[in-house]
Formats: structure tokens, sequence, C-alpha cells
């Protein structure tokens, strides 16, 4: 990254014999959308509030735009912050509270009122400027806690978990109003889920966590077509784990085995030696389903879920286990019914083999 | 509905213990409008003299003034005080401020008389008896615990990610203090200081140990009053500060209903 607006370098966080955080390193670039990911206790919100200024980490450092701010409190930070928990300060109007980070600022009154208007236009709350917090529902108090956080122009906003507490169908519009916020306003957005789903659909870079430790980081598609590890691949979506022997190799092509069953797998970027054993992940989606015969493998249905728009086949394999499929139902074709017989197989790209842990 | 012989027994109960509560108090109320120079009720007609005398005594509405101002002086005090050491407590919010918070509320549990000992052997050091600093020193300590009760109570129904929300938006740790935390925490600090205010306003073990002539509050006076005599302006004063206490009670209630 040529010139990173925040950098983070070696931070460690230890909580007694907890590494909350253990050596990370990042950069962020300027005008980004990162995602956080990680399952809970993974360290995002350490992270998070370590760049804030409220963590003080045990070693590392933080710098912005190349400055060493550390030690430096969160008020001098200049980064907006949004909480799952919304955090509005209940005396306030809805008016004042956004107006809270101008009047610190000691900003003309008239400016003060001119920005809170345009930022509660910003969120489309402009006709509940002299309501309390208290008198607002759950997903418009957390469009006020937004539009606060905004509305000082921040060099960062960070936001940690900031739908976790709303309902789904909620959450999905907020989902697609804060990535065209960030389109709009061009503001570095560092935000923080455990939602996959979150991750995928917003971020222009994901950063996956596990342990304190960074898994894998990179755009979405990268990370969820060609995951490193089978954490990653089991976290991001779903995957099928297959153990196999790689019986030969050209160039990037390998033929592997497990058992009597015999695939092709593409090891672009990998080193499969011939001889070794490796761990493939394949989606369950890339799997095609055909009669009999007519694909390299073939297994029995097992079990079968409809879920509206796809339709998910377990088949049971002799070899590889149990095998899930996922296929979309307006063309599948095939009738899977339990104890059928199906032919099943993929491209070599569709399978991607996994760095040890 | 049906009346079990043990919600008879109940009720009676509770009305017997209330009208133990209730009936000393009451009983001051016709003793007070006695026509009588001596304690006791009225013999042929009602009379106000005894308020007549309370208030154009120079001595009584000097003890009251004195208690008044004493009890505002220690309000605010102990207000100030108890609510920044909460306040600091529930900011640091470390093993060492949770043993603070208990130790501060100690006090509560010493007998009054061994605490005035205590005050009074100090005091005698530091060449405060008598004086009506040494008197608000006293009680402002006596009423620490319950401000700081109060204000913790308040404290603890406020989001902690307040503060680092108002940090992140640029406020220090002092502005986040006195423009969020503060404003939030208002209803306990009032009512804190209200304690307060009662604590001193009532308090007479610790002003027999430490003041002789100079203070004189409304307590010491009563006290005084029926050792020397048996005045029955004892009783108009005792049912003068009941109403006082009645109308504060009602005006603090319709205060609640109404906010
Ligand atoms: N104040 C703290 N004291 C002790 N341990 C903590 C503290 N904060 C976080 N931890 C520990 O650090 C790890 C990471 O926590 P956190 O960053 O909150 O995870 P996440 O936000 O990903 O759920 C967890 O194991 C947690 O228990
Ligand atoms: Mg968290």
């Amino acid at each position: 990254m040529s010139n990173p607006i925040l950098s983070i370098r070696n931070s460690v966080k230890r909580y007694g014999p907890v590494h909350a955080l253990d050596h990370v390193d990042l950069d962020v670039a300027e005008g980004e959308f990162l995602t956080l990911l990680g399952p809970s206790g993974s360290g995002k919100t350490t992270l998070l509030t370590a760049i804030a200024g409220f963590t003080d980490l045990s070693e590392g450092s933080v710098s912005l735009r190349g400055r060493d701010i550390t030690n430096e409190p969160p008020e001098h930070r200049d980064f907006g912050m949004v909480f799952q928990g919304y955090a509005l300060f209940p005396t306030m109007t809805v008016r004042q509270n956004v107006g809270f980070p101008l009047k610190i600022r000691k900003r003309p009154a008239s400016e003060i009122r001119a920005r809170v208007d345009e930022c509660l236009e910003l969120v489309q709350m402009g006709a509940y400027a002299d309501r309390m917090p208290s008198q607002l529902s759950g997903g418009q108090q957390q469009r006020i806690a937004l539009a606060r956080a905004l509305s000082f122009k921040p060099q960062v906003l960070l936001l940690d978990e900031p739908l976790s507490a709303l309902d789904k169908k909620l959450r999905a519009d907020l989902q697609w109003e804060l990535k065209a916020l960030h389109d709009q306003l061009g503001v570095t957005f560092i935000y923080v889920t455990h939602d996959q789903d979150e991750a995928l659909s917003m971020s222009d870079r994901i950063v996956i966590l596990k342990d304190g430790k960074i898994q894998q980081s990179g755009i979405p598609d990268t990370l969820y077509n060609k995951p490193r590890t089978r954490f990653v691949a089991d976290f991001l979506g779903k995957s099928n784990f297959l153990s196999v022997k790689v019986k030969s190799r050209e160039g990037d092509h390998l033929e592997c085995v497990a058992g009597e069953a015999a695939f092709p797998v593409d090891a672009t970027g990998h080193s499969g030696t011939v001889g070794n054993s490796a761990e493939i992940a394949l989606r369950p989606e890339r799997i095609r389903l055909t009669e009999p015969g007519k694909e390299f493998l073939t297994g029995t249905v097992k079990q079968v879920s409809y879920l509206g728009e796809r339709c998910q086949v377990l088949l049971t394999h002799s070899v590889l286990g149990q095998i899930l499929v996922s296929c979309p139902t307006w063309k599948s074709g095939i009738n899977p019914n339990p104890g059928l017989q199906l032919g099943f197989g993929w491209d070599a790209d569709a399978c991607v083999i996994l760095e040890a842990e | 509905m049906k009346t079990s012989p043990f919600r008879i027994f109940f009720n009676t109960g509770a009305w017997a213990v209330l009208a133990f509560l209730l009936l000393p108090l009451l009983v001051v109320i016709p003793i007070s409008l006695t026509d009588t120079s001596y304690i006791g009720l009225p013999k042929e007609h009602l009379s106000l003299q005894h308020y007549e005398n309370y208030f154009s005594s120079a001595e009584w509405l000097g003890a009251t003034w004195t208690s008044i101002w004493i009890g505002v002086a220690v309000a605010i005090a102990a207000t100030v005080l108890g609510t920044a050491f909460s306040i600091g407590c529930w900011l640091i919010s470390s093993r060492a401020s949770t043993i603070a918070r208990w130790v501060l509320i100690v006090p509560i549990l010493v007998p009054p008389v061994v605490q005035s000992l205590g005050f009074y052997r100090f005091w005698v050091k530091l060449d405060l008896i008598d004086t009506y600093f040494g008197v608000i020193l006293a009680h402002t300590l006596l009423a620490l615990p319950y401000v700081s009760i109060s204000v913790f109570t308040a404290l603890a129904n406020l989001d902690r990610r307040i503060t680092q929300a108002a940090r992140s938006l640029g406020a220090s740790v002092w502005q986040t203090v006195i423009s969020v935390i503060i404003p939030a925490i208002r209803p306990g600090m009032l009512t804190g200081g209200i304690f307060a205010f009662i604590v001193s306003f009532d308090e007479i073990v610790g002003v027999l140990f430490l003041t002789v002539r100079t203070v004189n509050t409304l307590p010491k006076q009563i006290w005084e009053g029926i050792q020397e005599s048996i005045d029955p302006t004892i009783a108009a004063v005792a049912t003068f500060l009941v109403v006082l206490s009645l109308i504060a009670t009602a005006a603090v209630s319709l205060r609640k209903k109404t906010a």
C-alpha cells in the first residue's frame, strides 16, 4: 500500500495470559471500506479500540498518515465511532447529540445548525431533530449515532458491530445505506462484524481475525474463492473439505486421488508435491450434479433441503464421505430424492489447496 | 372477594405497625396547641401561644437558621465530593475502585457515638471545636456515604460506552464529565443532596461532642430545651418540622410524577 492513512505495526495486547492481539500488522488505505471479521473473542473490538485510543497496546504502534499516535488520547485522534448500543447522550436532543462534536470544537452556532441539518438529511432523519433519543427506535437511534460520528468530518469512521442489535430486514436496509454513505462521502470506514454476509456485501477489503491474529486479508472475492486456511474457508460461507494425495503434476495442474476417486485440482501458487497429502476446500455451489456416469464421481443422495432460490443436496460418497452440493432450483434439471444415485464433478479451479494451520 | 383470616391478620398487623410509627409523631400536634405552660394535652381551649413563642424567640429562630444553612452547606459539599468520588471510581472501574467504594460506605455501620468521639479527638487537635466549619466538616463526612450510594445507583444505569462515544467525538475526560455524565446523573445527585441535608439537619450526637456555646443547631436546642424545662414550644417546633417535611415530600413526589 503506497500511502496508508492508518498503519498498525506489530501490535500486541495482553490481558493476563490472554493475547487479545497477537502481533497484528495492518495498513488501511485512504477512503477504504475495511472490515474486521472474526468470531466472538477474536480481538476485533480490541483492535478497533486500540485504533480509537481506548485500549493501550502492550507492544506495537499506531500511526496516522505517518505520524505516531500510539500515545495520543482518543479525543485528539479525530476518529468518529459508532457502537452496537448506539451510546447516544440520553439528556440531549437529537440535534444536540449530532451537534456535540462541533460544540466541543467551538464552532459558531449558525454553522453547527446548518451542519446538523445536513447530517440528519444524510441519514434521512431530518424530521427528528427535536426528539429525545429515548423516543426513537433502535434503527433510528443508530442513524443518529452515525450522523453524530460524521458531523465533524472525521479522518476515519470506526464502527463496532453497529447493526447487530437490529432485526434482519432493517439490517439489510442499513447495509445498503452504509455502503452508499461510504461511497458518497469517501471517508475511510473500519467496520467490525462477526457476520460474514455483512462483511462480504459491504467491504472493499476484509481482514479475518482469529485468536488475536490476522488469518487472511483481501477483497471479498479473493477471500471467498481463494481461502488460505481451513478456518477462513469454513468461516466465510460453507465448504467441503477433502483429504487427498497428489498423484501427478503437470505445470499448475494436479491429479489428486482419494481412494479410487481421482480428480483434477488447479494448484496455481501452490507447491503441491507429488506423493504428498493435501487438504482441499470445495464450495458446494461449484459442484455439478448430473445423471450417474456423466461426471467423474458418483454418489447417493442422503438428504435434500429446499431453500427457495437454492436447493441443498447432501450426497454420500464411498471414499469422500459426505459432500454438500448447492444448486439453483431454477436450472438443476434433475430432481434429487433421497436414495437416488447421481453423478457429480467440478472444474479443476473449483478446488483450493489449503495451508496447514 | 373472600377475606381469609390470614389477610385480616396481616392487614391488622400492618395498621398496628403504622400506628406505632405515626402516633408518637402525631401526638406532638395537640401538645403544641396546648393552653398550658407545661407539656400536656390542651385543658380548656386550643392556643397558638407556643407557636408565637417559637417565631418570636431569637434563640429558637437562630438555632433553626443555623441548622438550615449548615444543612445546605453540607448538602453542597457532600454532593460535590460524593459525586466526584463516584464518577472517579466509575471511570476507573478497577478492583481498587470497588474497594474504595466499600470503604466509603463503612461509616454508615459505625455507631454515631464512636464516630463522634473520633471526630472530637481530631477536631481538638485541629482547633475546630465549637466552629461552624468543624460541624460542617463532620456532617459532610457523615453524609458522604449516602450521596455516593445515590450517585452510584444513577451511574449504574448509564451506558459506559457513552464516555467512549464522547471522547471519540473530541471531548476531553473533563468535558465528558461536565457535559455528558453529570446531566445524566443529576436526579441521583439531587436525591443525594437531599439526603445529605437531612443527615445534617437531624444530627445531634456529633454536635453535642463538637460544640460548646457558639454553634447552636436546632436538634441541640431541642435537646437542651427538654433538659432545662418542659416548655411546649418544643412541640410547636416539632409540629412545624413535620409540616415542612410533609410539604417537601409532597413536592418531591409531585415532581417525580410530572417528570
Ligand atoms: N478488559 C478486558 N479484560 C480482560 N480480557 C479482555 C478484556 N477485553 C477483551 N478481553 C479478551 O480479549 C479477547 C478479545 O476480545 P474482543 O476484542 O472483545 O473480541 P471480539 O470483539 O472479537 O469479540 C477475548 O478473549 C476477551 O475475553
Ligand atoms: Mg466485540
